[in-house]
């Protein structure tokens, strides 16, 4: 009996082994058999990498739509989770010689390190096709154009259309920091009949959405809204210092509790989506997490304010978060079909209304039909870049890592542990320290 | 060393080859690349000791390092304490003594990110409607605060492992010859005594072995961190681990977060090597 007990954990470790070797197995023999399908015929392969798993099932629907019409094509569409993960995968894929051919990269700090490895697409039709403004990011030091611009983003306030009606406010007529901070008691004194926990809900969890994405508002105009301004600037002046601890208070304050520990899924998905707070500051790309939670809420009830800012009132941070760039080292037949297969997604009128179709996104391309957007956020926000009230992007252009760290340094203020001078010259002095 | 016989190092050339490959050689090229100012592509010049003097100022690894001592120490000693505890449950005579074993291995086998993802659930959301139920300030805002953080992370932890530890002390405590045991009741001695006094010196081993593993595998805890507290909040549940790819890959400093690798190896080698050392010259031969 004892020894029988002794071999009870072992057999329970054995079996969870086995468990693990046979999934690995099953990984295996799936790609085996996909590279012996390439190996027929005289089809040329391209294998697109890139980071954004959301797209990653409409991508491949597109590609299969191209692929149907150019059967000499094969579309191989790859993608890693957010941000981080899919630089350290793209950086080893480099490193280890297993390059793919076509990837994408975010702004100047990444082109700058793949400057060797992607072709220069100054004439590419897409990229006369781009709409002003949306190539700084993609340009080297000698003005070439080494990328094209995949599409563009936007962020601000996202509301609650419903309730800003029950409330009887207009979100129109709201533009300035008081209209604004009205609009925001109007609401807080209507909490229980609007049945929200809070008027915002500020995801104090994640760095980048102070570090990133409210920074960038306050600082963009001191960069002239040039992320390769920013990029190549030695120092940090945070004119805006002031307003930016403004707005972070403002939702701080009437935001649901506890704010340190709120992460993005639930600002989105349990406080937004499912009408616990009325108003949560992110961008374009929650439409699809909110369609999936509820359809009708997504496409009806959800509207886009901009963060107030002086002198730039009614303006919206816009600007293109990837571009796609083009292993210089891939095969000629590559390169070439690679070329063919963007010129059809972004000036063919086919592809464009095949995009249209497959993804909501704002365009960064001219022969776009904002009408056939069918994402308000989208919609909206494209209007904003139309009327060209943007502000553009910066944090692509921050000193690698920055961004987060002095979201780190905002968390530290919320928490109470720092005052907001000392976040500041925190960090002023880490941006002087990176440049150096 | 003794000498071998050439079938002996024919016979171990395999493992040795791959331990090679896999282990040795990149540690190497680890070590090399510490010296330069490799950036994961390449590298242009070699800086020399450059990034070692630089750790020595870098306050947020300096934290990470320390924040990791602190979590070790505490779920080392937590982790032995209930994985002994549990084990001695188990040995004594119950029916459900089988069922026991394998409800308290059973989080083991859960993979740690997603005990992450489960731990932070409880500790926001379940913690949170419990605490404003019962109105208890101390359940709520659990993981928005420091010391939530690390005592998140040691629960997590404890509990994950606790099961694990508890496999070594059973198989050593059903070694214990039961002719001592009867020996020290037939001298008089309690159950107290009899497990300080005989069954605890002759299980000296398995404490060499848990302390080992559990003091090497809490140093090194990354996934768990990842999930549960994702370093939060304002780094300061960061780890030493997490301080390293933090490094290498968001900050894109490869050969600077490689030298912190490898001020990390000698850190927890000297531990390791010197507990185990100190423990074994506490054993008893039977």
């Amino acid at each position: 009996m004892g020894s029988m007990k002794k071999f009870n954990g072992w057999l329970l470790l054995g079996s969870a082994g086995m468990i693990l070797t046979a999934c690995n197995g099953d990984d295996e023999a799936a790609e085996g058999t996909d590279d012996g399908e390439d190996t027929n015929g005289d089809v040329v392969d391209v294998e697109i990498f890139q980071g954004k798993v959301e797209f990653r099932d409409q991508f491949i629907e597109l590609s299969e739509l191209y692929e149907e019409e150019n059967p000499n094509v094969n579309i191989e569409f790859s993608a890693v989770g957010g941000g981080t993960d899919y630089f350290s995968t793209l950086r080893s894929r480099f490193s280890s010689g297993d390059e793919p051919d076509v990837f994408s990269l975010a702004g100047p700090s990444e082109l700058n390190d793949y400057e060797d490895n992607v072709l220069d697409l100054s004439d590419h039709p897409a990229v006369d096709e781009a709409i002003d403004g949306t190539l700084e990011g993609a340009t080297d030091g000698d003005g070439n154009i080494r990328g094209i611009p995949f599409q563009q983003e936007g962020y601000g306030l996202l509301y609650n259309k419903r309730m800003f009606d029950e409330a009887g406010i207009d979100a129109d007529e709201i533009l300035t920091y008081e209209d604004l901070e009205e609009a925001v008691e109007t609401l807080d004194d209507q909490k229980d009949e609007l049945g929200i926990d809070g008027v915002f809900a500020l995801p104090g969890a994640e760095a980048w959405v102070m570090g990133d994405h409210l920074a960038n508002t306050y600082l963009s105009p001191e960069f002239n809204g040039d992320m390769m301004e920013a990029y190549e600037s030695d120092t940090v002046d945070f004119e805006r210092a002031d307003e930016m601890e403004r707005m972070l208070m403002l939702q701080n304050d009437y935001s649901i509790e506890p704010v340190l520990n709120m992460d993005y899924s639930q600002q989105v998905e349990e406080y937004f989506s499912l009408e616990r707070t009325a108003m949560i500051q992110q961008g374009d790309w929650v439409h699809p997490t909110l369609e999936q939670m509820d359809p009708e809420f997504a496409n009806e009830h959800v509207g886009v304010l901009p963060l107030p800012v002086e002198d730039y009132e009614g303006h919206i941070p816009v600007d293109v978060p990837n571009y796609w760039a083009i292993n210089e080292g891939a095969e000629d037949d590559v390169i070439e079909e690679a070329e063919a297969f963007f010129e059809w997604m972004y000036t063919d009128e086919e592809g464009i209304a095949a995009v249209q179709d497959k993804l909501d996104m704002i365009p960064a391309h001219e022969g776009f039909d904002v009408d056939e957007i069918d994402a308000p956020i989208q919609q909206e926000i494209y209007e904003y870049v139309l009327e060209e009230n943007t502000l553009g992007w910066i944090f692509t252009g921050y000193p690698q890592g920055w961004g987060t760290d002095f979201g780190a340094h905002v968390q530290e203020y919320l928490s109470g542990g720092r005052d907001w001078d000392d976040v500041i010259e925190a960090g002023q002095e880490e941006w002087e320290q990176s440049r150096e | 060393m003794r000498n071998r016989s050439p079938a002996f190092w024919l016979f171990i050339a395999p493992v040795l080859v791959a331990l090679m490959l896999v282990v040795g050689v990149p540690l190497l090229m680890g070590f090399f690349y510490t010296f330069t100012d490799w950036n994961g592509l390449g590298f242009n010049q070699f800086v020399g000791f450059e990034h070692y003097s630089r750790l020595l100022g870098d306050d947020r690894f300096l934290s990470s390092l320390w924040f990791t001592i602190q979590f070790s120490f505490v779920s080392v000693i937590l982790l032995n304490i209930i994985g002994l505890g549990l084990a001695l449950i188990v040995t004594q005579k119950l029916k459900t003594s089988n069922f026991l074993r394998t409800i308290f291995f059973m989080p083991n086998l859960i993979g740690g990110l997603i005990l992450g993802f489960i731990w932070q659930f409880i500790f926001i959301n379940v913690f949170g409607q419990i605490g404003q139920f019962m109105n208890v300030d101390g359940l709520q805002g659990w993981l928005s605060t420091p010391t939530t953080g690390f005592w998140g992370l040691v629960i997590l932890t404890v509990w994950q492992l606790a099961g694990y530890i508890m496999i070594i002390y059973i198989a050593y405590l059903q070694n214990v010859p039961g002719e001592l045991i009867e020996a020290s009741q037939i001298d008089g001695a309690g159950p107290v005594q009899r497990f300080k006094n005989v069954t605890f010196p002759l299980i000296a081993p398995a404490f060499t072995v848990s302390m080992f593993l559990t003091l090497s595998v809490s140093f090194k805890i990354y996934d768990q961190n990842l999930s549960l507290t994702d370093g939060g909040p304002f780094n300061s549940t960061e780890m030493v681990a997490m301080n390293i790819v933090y490094t290498a890959f968001d900050s894109n400093e490869m050969a600077y977060g490689q030298a912190k690798a490898v001020v990390f190896l000698i850190f927890v080698s000297i531990i390791a090597i010197s507990q185990v050392y100190y423990n074994k010259k506490r054993e008893v031969e039977m």
